[in-house]
């Protein structure tokens, strides 16, 4: 249950992730001014983005509920690893050796601290 | 980029990383708020007050590293960018293994677990190649 709870917080919040990105690169990166943030806030990007993050959100206050914070936010790391591989998969978005390397020791390191 | 609007973007991602960490310890300190509640004998609705204030706090600080962190994102790729986020596990393990109100213990697996998330966050987010930046 634990462990359910945690991956449903890890991928929902990398949706979250990947949804931001989008939105703020397409409403947000020429200009910034009001008419640009009330563009982006309406923009389906931003509403699934909020929608993820919410359910994230509240899935997560459920895991801390019933685990320690120093356990399960290392654990919430995995979210890196996933949005690594979103952002070469679905941004295209160019991704070196060495960051592979980084998210292999996340990956590691998560398991460590999810065997803890 | 100039640098003003560098250091803006700079500043932004320090509120991201900053915020988020106090966010996690705000909303640990709710939920453990809303367990000691839920033993406590009876509806004493007063109870639940700690809950909903530390819960509270936690949620809005959260929500202000998001506005931060959609300023992040106009700036820098997210592989680039979210990587970093990863200093807040540090501020998160360290405040909450040292800080009596919320007592957790720092086993040598988490701890070992822990810096290799850290080094893993770091490695990714020390490369710098050419179209790093947006």
């Amino acid at each position: 249950m634990d462990e359910l709870l945690l991956l449903s917080s890890v991928l929902l919040l990398a949706a979250g992730q990947i949804f931001q990105k989008r939105g703020a690169a397409r409403h947000l990166a020429v200009s910034r001014d009001a008419w640009a943030w009330r563009r982006a806030l309406s923009s389906p990007e931003i509403l699934a983005a909020m929608t993820c993050l919410g359910a994230g959100t509240a899935v997560w206050l459920a895991v801390l509920y019933r685990m320690d914070v120093s356990k399960a936010f290392p654990i919430l790391s995995a979210s890196a690893v996933v949005v690594l591989v979103a952002s070469r998969l679905l941004l295209g978005e160019r991704v070196s050796p060495q960051r592979w390397g980084g998210a292999l020791l996340v990956a590691i390191g998560v398991a460590l601290v999810a065997a803890s | 980029m100039s640098a003003g609007t560098r250091g803006a973007a700079l500043a932004a991602l320090t509120a991201s990383i900053v915020l988020s960490a106090a966010g996690q310890l705000a909303m640990k300190l709710g939920m453990r708020e809303l367990h000691r509640a839920g033993e406590l004998a009876g509806a004493d609705w007063s109870a639940l007050g700690p809950a909903v204030t530390w819960t509270g706090a936690g949620l809005a600080s959260y929500a202000v590293s998001m506005l931060a962190w959609l300023l992040v994102l106009a700036r820098y790729p997210l592989s680039y960018a979210y990587p970093l986020l990863g200093l807040s596990y540090v501020l998160v393990y360290a405040v909450a293994t040292h800080w009596s109100r919320l007592g957790e213990s720092a086993t040598p697996l988490r701890v070992l677990g822990t810096v290799l998330v850290v080094t893993g966050v770091a490695l990714v987010s020390s490369t710098r190649e050419r179209g790093d930046e947006a």
